[in-house]
């Protein structure tokens, strides 16, 4: 009879041992106190698909990467996959930045669809399942960029990508997109009749996003949800209070899901209702100054109307390759900050070169936190005085 | 300032005897020769007054010489078509310390700022008619080379072509619309600044260029470019006192020719090294004899540092640097500087290690490497990089000014973001 009990207490502790692991966090997710916090003092440094500029785009390295290089949001795009999982991805096609090419397997999936009023031929991430997804590989979309890395990173899911920002070392905000909402609920069911945008609040309410923007919730997990859907944005408001920010394609383009044209989705007007639902817009760098011949020409005033009803600016998209750069920066991305910065007053800025704005952040306008600065700063003062007096001599 | 003001008053005096003496008739006869002497001393003494543009300031700011020099590679050429009196200008404001060229010569022995031997990458030369007779195939170090050369045109047929910009890639809107300038000009553009510019001309293509233009007295190119240096009062050693009033550094691929004019002035000399495969074009050197130890042990008694490609002091592999060799090093125990060529914003020109951040080459030059001057052609972004990471302390003004910074510096410790 004891023996009966003493297995079934000894079954019974294993139980409560195996089930007891949970509830120790893991060392690396403690909620460590001393994360250095986000920074809110200067525009944001949005690191757009992650360094993408450096790696293949909106992979896991492209976002450690970006953290590494002090990344103030990590960007991306959320799509989904034939069986529903939300994946960070940005084209509806997988030709352009994957191997899709190379597996035959696949040669028969390739189709035509109706994309925002045009004909689109390729392989949709919505005519594979996740699994046949992270059997490709991701490359680099621009042939100027470094191609070593071609072939090696796989497509993550939206969770994954959370796990990144939430196992950095500081705390580093999110920016995810929803991305052609109009085409996703066209061709990818969920169950219980939930919709792509359901599934998107799901995900961030399910590892804690939530908070007005600048709250103290807001501020220990940041993130700004994106879309050039406006219906999707108002939809969302009713399922989280986490802020949202309208992004604005150029000036020939009209609104995916409202046929809405650039104009009226700039107005005064348009601004005024919009600005109850969203806490910023994300314009196209060039329809705020337009360029003509390679030159900027006079700026817009649709920062200043922005601003006037308290919406954020935060244009992309920021690239250092050269044919990205008008001449007015003499093939400089430090002096394209700077006009971006000082000259228009934009919010927070889309780059593809993490490293290079928070470079050009941290040396004309430097984020000095924390005790360890202290000394640092009396060093730092000493050599000033010092160089100064060894300039009068 | 003594002998002017002896002169200037002169013709006062005389002007007060010339009136008192108009009265009678006797004196008009005189008063004629003595109103034209008036007039001929008025003339000749005006070039006697410096223009005031030209006045020797005694605050012109001094050259920088606590951070690596910044030579602005054929002027601001990112942004103007290169060796042109825009793109000096340019280059200055933009704060280069030195402004670099290639001096060259016309068929009338006049020497001019231009870096090909041909005229036809940057200039429109092929659109006058007039010259379309003077193409003709030259060997140039080796290689046949078509085109035209610019020994075949006089200073007049040069000035008339239009200097166009050579990449492109880079803004075209200046294309036509400026000159070739003279070697003297460029040193005027560098004397005129509001403060101390130093010039750091090459003595381009020396064997091809005293093969084709010819000097009367016997004299050769090297004497010419020599000649002009001093006509301007550039001398003294590196860093003398008269040197850092005119600084500058004459430059070339060619030793003979630095040995040469070692002879004729004391000014500072860099031994120019091309790339691996390209031996010496007067001693016919191979890269590897001219990096030895050995020469360099003998030219340091010419020259103060050499000026090699960059892809050859630390390698490329397919767009990744490798690590460096040591030839910086060797070049500093010997007391060499080096001052690598060139620096560009491109990213094509960028190595993959930088990520298309021309700021980053800078901070891996400077910082790792060990540089002590980078040919650039965007002296901009070259000064910004500087100014923010290792800013020149300036005169009285910063006073105050870093009071204000270590106030804004003490604040933001003491309010931090939350």
């Amino acid at each position: 009879m004891t023996s009966v009990r003493t297995v079934s207490s000894i079954l019974l502790l294993l139980l409560v041992e195996c089930a007891a692991r949970p509830f120790y966090p893991l060392p690396s997710r403690r909620n460590d106190r001393s994360k250095q916090p986000l920074q809110t003092f200067r525009p944001y440094n949005i690191a757009h698909r992650g360094s993408c500029g450096e790696f293949p785009e909106e992979t896991a390295s492209a976002y450690k990467r970006a953290i590494e290089e002090d990344a103030d949001f990590i960007e991306t795009d959320i799509l989904a996959s034939k069986d529903g999982i939300l994946i960070c991805f940005h084209d509806l096609t997988l030709d352009a930045t994957t191997d899709i090419a190379q597996h035959k397997k696949f040669e028969s999936r390739k189709r035509t669809y109706e994309v925002q009023g045009k004909n689109i031929t390729g392989y949709f991430t919505i005519d594979f399942t996740l699994e046949e997804l992270k059997s490709l590989r991701v490359n680099q979309r621009s042939p100027f960029r470094d191609q070593q890395y071609n072939g090696k990173f796989s497509i993550i899911i939206f969770e994954d990508f959370i796990s990144i920002a939430l196992g950095a070392p500081r705390v580093v905000g999110i920016y995810p997109e929803i991305k052609n909402p109009v085409f996703i609920n066209q061709h990818v069911k969920w169950p219980i009749g939930k919709k792509f945008e359901d599934k998107f609040v799901d995900t961030l309410k399910k590892y804690g996003y939530k908070g007005t923007y600048l709250s103290k919730q807001w501020l220990k997990q940041p993130a700004f949800i994106q879309s050039f859907a406006p219906t999707s944005l108002i939809y969302i408001s009713h399922l989280t209070d986490l802020p949202k920010i309208l992004l604005i394609d150029d000036a020939t383009t009209p609104t995916q899901d409202t046929n809405q044209s650039y104009w009226e989705i700039t107005s005064n007007s348009y601004f005024d209702f919009i600005k109850d639902y969203v806490v910023g817009i994300g314009p196209w760098k060039d329809s705020i100054v337009p360029a003509s011949n390679n030159y900027l020409q006079t700026p817009t005033d649709l920062v200043t109307r922005s601003h006037a009803y308290n919406l954020q600016v935060h244009p992309f998209i920021f690239q250092n390759d050269n044919m990205s750069l008008h001449f007015n920066f003499s093939q400089d991305p430090y002096n394209e900050y700077e006009y971006w910065i000082k000259k228009i007053g934009v919010d927070g800025l889309f780059t593809d070169f993490t490293g290079s704005l928070h470079h050009y952040q941290e040396w004309t306008n430097p984020f000095s936190m924390g005790e360890e600065s202290a000394s640092k700063l009396l060093d730092k003062i000493a050599y000033m005085i010092s160089k100064f007096r060894n300039s009068y001599n | 300032m003594f002998e002017l003001t002896v002169i200037l008053k002169q013709p006062k005096q005389k002007s007060r005897i010339g009136a008192a003496k108009g009265r009678d008739s006797m004196a008009s006869a005189r008063l004629v020769p003595l109103s034209f002497l008036l007039l001929l001393v008025g003339c000749a003494s005006r070039p006697l007054y410096p223009l005031p543009g030209k006045r020797y300031d005694a605050s012109k700011k001094p050259l920088q010489t606590f951070r690596p020099y910044n030579l602005a590679h054929r002027g601001s050429n990112g942004e103007f078509p290169e060796e042109t009196a825009a793109a000096y200008m340019r280059a200055i404001e933009e704060g280069a310390d030195f402004i670099e060229g290639d001096v060259l010569a016309s068929k009338d022995g006049v020497l001019i700022m231009q870096h090909d031997v041909t005229l036809d990458d940057t200039t429109d030369i092929a659109e006058h008619k007039e010259f379309a007779n003077r193409k003709r195939t030259c060997n140039v170090q080796g290689t046949n080379t078509t085109g035209f050369f610019h020994f075949d045109f006089t200073l007049e047929e040069l000035k008339s072509l239009g200097v166009k910009q050579r990449y492109p890639f880079r803004d075209q809107q200046y294309n036509g619309k400026f000159p070739i300038i003279t070697f003297k000009e460029f040193i005027s553009i560098a004397l005129d600044a509001p403060r101390v510019v130093g010039i750091y001309p090459e003595i381009k293509n020396p064997a091809m260029v005293n093969q084709y233009v010819k000097w009367p007295g016997g004299k050769k190119f090297e004497d010419k470019f020599v000649e002009t240096l001093h006509k301007y009062g550039y001398r003294g050693e590196y860093m003398s006192k008269q040197w850092l009033k005119q600084p500058a550094f004459i430059q070339s691929f060619a030793p003979t020719s630095l040995i040469y004019v070692s002879n004729l002035t004391d000014l500072p000399k860099v031994f120019l090294i091309d790339d691996i495969t390209i031996p010496t074009q007067d001693t016919n050197q191979s890269y590897w004899e001219v990096t030895s130890d050995k020469y360099l042990n003998f030219i340091k008694n010419y020259v103060m540092g050499i000026g090699p490609w960059k892809d050859t002091i630390v390698y490329v592999s397919e767009n990744y640097l490798q690590p460096p060799t040591d030839l910086v090093a060797r070049a500093h125990a010997l007391n060499l500087q080096v001052h690598p060529y060139t620096y560009r914003n491109e990213n094509q020109f960028l190595h993959f290690n930088f990520s298309q951040d021309p700021y980053k080459e800078y901070d891996y030059w400077i910082n790792t490497i060990g540089v002590d001057g980078l040919f650039t052609d965007f002296t901009g972004s070259l000064h910004q990089y500087q100014e923010w990471t290792t800013p020149s302390p300036s005169g009285e003004k910063s006073a105050t000014k870093l009071l204000d910074k270590i106030g804004s510096m003490i604040s933001k410790y003491r309010n931090p973001q939350t």
